[in-house]
């Protein structure tokens, strides 16, 4: 089945059987490795992109359900040297450390940041963060970095 | 050195972080190579067995199968203490989840599916599935050939299902027992699994290239994945390089070798490269867990509130195969032995083999049950003899002279003036009244944890355009102490900025020998190693300078990336004008570096079966919390949380307050929800992130931290490891905050709001453990094994 669809902005073409995981048409096709494929099961957030706009887990989301769809992944939201926002929140609070939650949270932050669709507060960045884990950092930081990117500190 | 200590203090950015925020890093998992085959593990099923029949023909005709490998392939086995691990089952199935067959093929797909192909039929034999079982006097041994096996490192006694039994002796403890005007307080305690759930599962890919290995691996390791794929392969250790790419988080899991032997022969067979990955559901299923135990702790004290003895029995289920958990045994003893002034001592650690997935590192390993039972053992005493909790603990614990379990003479006044620092942290740190009908619980407790020294190396290259290349076999597992701390080490001592020093990843054939990162010893062990490097090439480049200079070495000072004769700015030379100088007229300038373990002594005849008597470099945490405990539904809401940790020297304090954060909340989880355990048949029952609950960014609080500068170290610039102590003492903490809120005393962890319902209702009575004797002696194998 040939599915087409926006990928970073480039219209493009696959064939692959419809029930394929979005995710591994990614990193297996397109070599865009970013997202991560850690647990499988919708829980962990690594493997976030946009559909639309909109943070989906790629891992639970077939190739087909995207049909005509537009795409972007953490790769996508960076083409220039210079890092977006988010980005540079979370490198300037040192909030990284292994790192390989950090596409996917990227990728929901991304969303999160934009005007109106959550409250500049600490507790409304955790909600937003639920279907989010991190095992390395405690959270905090990237609380700290979302609520800067929030007040335009960054 | 005070001013290079002093240079080196900075809150460096990490150099890594923009790819990974990019998605641009390439972990293991990331990596591919033209031709690369994928590999898959048959493993068994059945936690005890027989292998009747493993006939592989039918498989290696499957579709794109390019190489089948089984325990014919790797005749060697290997181990810690005891060499008891086949790669493969070989005969004998000991777990559920043992590897049995490995294929490699075009395609996972076609991996896969040539596994169920294989045909393979065991005979169940008994299995023994928990410690109680395995210590009957009945009990099927995990290891009937256990005698037989090689040993590693002498000194522990084996016997049965016993892999390893580590012991300290002090004084006569039978006396002090015996006396009329002691209080005794005699407590038990179990703890369950906690699996460590790195992001990056346990990855590798293998090629194998004019007749060497090539192994990428996602490991903390190299050198003992090098040494251990020699060792089951049956090759020399010199034929085998490894390459580490960025880890994805390893706390421990990595702290061993794993999937690498199998790639490696499926490479060799295939002359492939060959990519191995463990899915989630085997990373839960097969992980080097923190080990589920169970311990008694019975102490005697005295009329003036001190501690006259003690006694200790520690279990460890070390699962089919000894592993980490035979060197960790060691651990009982600066742990459970720590933080208090003890007159007599006697304690006991086993690990114990079960027919279960076998137990690893994780972080502050064997540190985090053990200072559970002893915080929480401590309030009971300090409940029985009418002490308020801190006042006993002040009174007790460790300072200047005073001596540790195993006779080791400790240095320095330091747990004292750290509990001062927490009540002024706390003081300056208050939580609300609760006014919603929760109970509120608080608590303070100490910890002792160390930094596993040991041997690394390093080499700096000087570059002629005032670069410096550092070359160690550290590993960036996501700590950032490659990529903070030992840059800036070096570059405080070359008198360049950390950015001008490039840290060379992993690789066991451009760098020495190095234990690995883990145990808190980068910054110590390697960053030893990587300031003698340094040194030693500030002395080559001083003689150059002072040569060009005509002026004597120790009228040189380097800064700024220039040296200069000193009080006369500007009358030097560049570094690089000076690095070139000598690339030219004698050569590259390059210096090197070693460390290897102080080997401080403990007291003669205390110790035995111990892979470490006593601390080269002690730790000390104190962690403070309150928490709000919901009666009706058993929650446990953590209010406010506080550490105080002994750093020695912090270089990158932001870092650090980044590492205290993580191991705190890692604590969290294995305090409150955080459950692995072995159902009816063997399994693991949590083999998913559905069904086993890590923290999320709604459980945690910001922790207030503070940093305790100043106890004696013998690492570079004074430091300690700071990554692994964070979440030693969190479980106690919690633990005894809850007995506070409730009045009840709580002796497992973790503390879901099932069982915190069960102690509010006390329908769960205190564990008592009938395999854990009375007499201790009765607890240990006889003196003559």
């Amino acid at each position: 089945m040939t599915i087409r669809l926006t990928l970073n902005g480039e219209e493009r073409e696959f064939a692959a059987p419809p029930m394929t995981p979005l995710i591994d048409v990614l990193r297996d096709d397109c070599h865009l490795t970013g997202a991560k494929p850690v647990c499988r099961e919708g829980f962990c957030g690594a493997c976030m992109v946009l559909v639309d706009g909109i943070p989906t887990v790629s891992c639970l989301t077939p190739i087909a359900l995207v049909e005509g769809g537009k795409v972007e992944t953490v790769e996508g939201l960076t083409s220039a040297d210079t890092p977006p926002p988010v980005q540079a929140a979370l490198e300037a609070h040192d909030a990284v450390q292994c790192g390989m939650c950090f596409p996917g949270m990227v990728v929901s932050l991304t969303h999160l940041t934009q005007p109106g669709e959550c409250d500049a507060s600490r507790a409304a960045i955790k909600a937003g963060l639920t279907g989010h884990v991190c095992r390395c950092t405690g959270y905090e930081r990237i609380v700290d970095a979302a609520l800067a990117v929030m007040e335009g500190r960054q | 050195m005070s001013e290079v200590a002093e240079r080196a203090v900075q809150n460096l950015r990490r150099r890594d972080a923009r790819d990974k925020l990019m998605g641009r890093t390439r972990y293991t998992i990331d990596r591919g190579d033209r031709g690369m085959l994928h590999a898959a593990l048959l493993r068994s099923d059945i936690a005890s067995g027989k292998i009747r029949r493993l006939d592989v023909s039918r498989a290696a005709a499957m579709p794109g199968v390019r190489a089948i490998a089984t325990a014919a392939d790797a005749p060697g086995r290997a181990g810690l203490g005891i060499a008891d691990h086949p790669l493969f089952a070989t005969d004998i199935v000991r777990y559920c989840g043992e590897p049995i067959a490995a294929v490699a093929a075009d395609t996972e797909a076609q991996a896969k599916a040539a596994l169920a192909a294989i045909a393979v039929e065991i005979e169940p034999l008994p299995a023994v599935l928990g410690m109680a079982h395995a210590l009957a006097e009945d009990a099927p041994l995990v290891h009937p050939d256990w005698p037989s096996y090689e040993l590693l490192h002498a000194g522990g006694k084996r016997g049965g299902n016993v892999a390893w039994e580590a012991s300290v002796d002090r004084g006569d403890v039978d006396a002090v027992f015996a006396r009329d005007d002691v209080t005794i307080v005699e407590t038990d305690f179990e703890v369950c699994r906690q699996n460590h759930v790195s992001f990056e599962p346990r990855a590798t890919v293998a090629h194998f290239e004019d007749g060497r290995f090539h192994i990428e691996s996602s490991t903390q390791v190299p050198w003992t994945v090098r040494n251990t794929t020699a060792t089951v392969l049956g090759i020399p250790p010199s034929a085998v390089r490894v390459t580490v790419p960025p880890v994805g988080g390893g706390f421990g899991l990595k702290f061993d070798c794993a999937l690498e032997p199998f790639a490696a022969i499926l490479a060799r067979k295939s002359g492939r490269p060959v990519r191995l990955v463990n899915s989630r559901r085997e990373e839960m299923e097969t992980c080097l867990f923190r080990e589920n135990a169970q311990i008694r702790i019975r102490s005697a004290i005295a009329p003036d509130g001190t501690i006259a003895g003690r006694e200790a029995v520690v279990l460890m289920d070390c699962g089919a195969y000894g592993g980490e958990q035979v060197f960790l045994t060691t651990m009982t003893a600066h742990t459970l032995g720590g933080n208090y002034k003890l007159g007599a001592a006697r304690i006991v650690s086993r690990a114990v083999y079960t027919n279960t997935a076998p137990n690893g590192a994780f972080r502050a390993c064997n540190g985090v049950y053990n200072t559970f039972a002893l915080e929480r053992h401590t309030d009971e005493i300090a409940a029985r003899i009418g002490t308020a909790p801190d006042a006993f603990r002040r009174l007790n614990v460790i300072g200047d002279g005073d001596l540790g379990a195993t006779g080791q003479v400790f240095e320095g006044e330091v747990l004292r003036p750290m509990m001062a620092k927490m009540e002024t942290l706390r003081a300056q740190t208050p939580v609300a009244p609760l006014s919603d009908g929760r109970l509120h619980g608080r608590a303070t407790t100490v910890g002792t944890w160390f930094v596993f020294t040991g041997p690394s190396a390093a080499t700096v290259n000087m570059n002629a355009d005032g670069s410096a290349t550092l070359v160690t076999s550290g590993v960036e597992i996501g700590s950032g102490s490659t990529q903070q701390a030992l840059p800036q080490i070096v570059a405080a001592i070359l008198g360049l900025s950390p950015e001008q020093v490039t840290v060379r990843a992993a690789d066991t054939d451009a760098a020495g020998y190095d234990v690995g990162v883990g145990g808190g010893r980068t910054t110590v062990s390697l960053g030893a190693a990587s300031r003698t490097a340094a040194l030693d090439v500030r002395t080559k480049l001083l003689k150059v300078a002072s040569d060009m200079l005509e002026a004597a070495s120790e009228d040189l000072v380097l800064a700024d990336g220039r040296i200069e004769i000193a009080g006369a700015k500007g009358s030097g030379l560049s570094i690089a004008e000076v690095a070139s100088h000598a690339q030219l007229h004698l050569g590259p300038i390059a210096g090197t570096g070693a460390f290897a373990a102080a080997n401080t002594p403990a007291m003669a005849g205390c110790c035995a079966g111990h892979f470490i008597e006593a601390l080269d470099i002690p730790v000390f945490a104190v962690h403070d919390c309150d928490i709000a405990v919901d009666p009706d539904t058993g929650h446990v809401e953590v209010l406010a949380y506080r550490v105080v940790q002994d750093v020695g020297k912090a270089l990158n304090p932001r870092a650090i307050h980044g590492q205290v954060q993580g191991g705190v909340v890692q604590g969290l989880g294995y305090a409150l929800h955080e459950e692995a355990d072995v159902g009816p048949t063997g399994q693991i029952r949590q083999n998913s992130f559905e069904t086993y609950r890590v923290p999320l960014a709604g459980d945690v609080v910001p922790v207030a931290i503070e940093l305790h500068e100043g106890a004696p170290s013998i690492g570079p610039l004074g430091t300690k490891g700071a990554g692994e102590v964070p979440i030693l003492n969190v479980g106690a903490t919690i633990a005894c905050a809850v007995a506070n809120a409730t009045g009840k005393a709580v002796h497992a962890l973790p503390l879901t709001p099932p069982k915190v319902l069960a102690l509010l209702l006390d329908s769960a009575p205190p564990p008592r453990f009938a395999h854990i004797k009375d007499r201790h002696i009765d607890n240990r194998l006889p003196p003559d094994f």
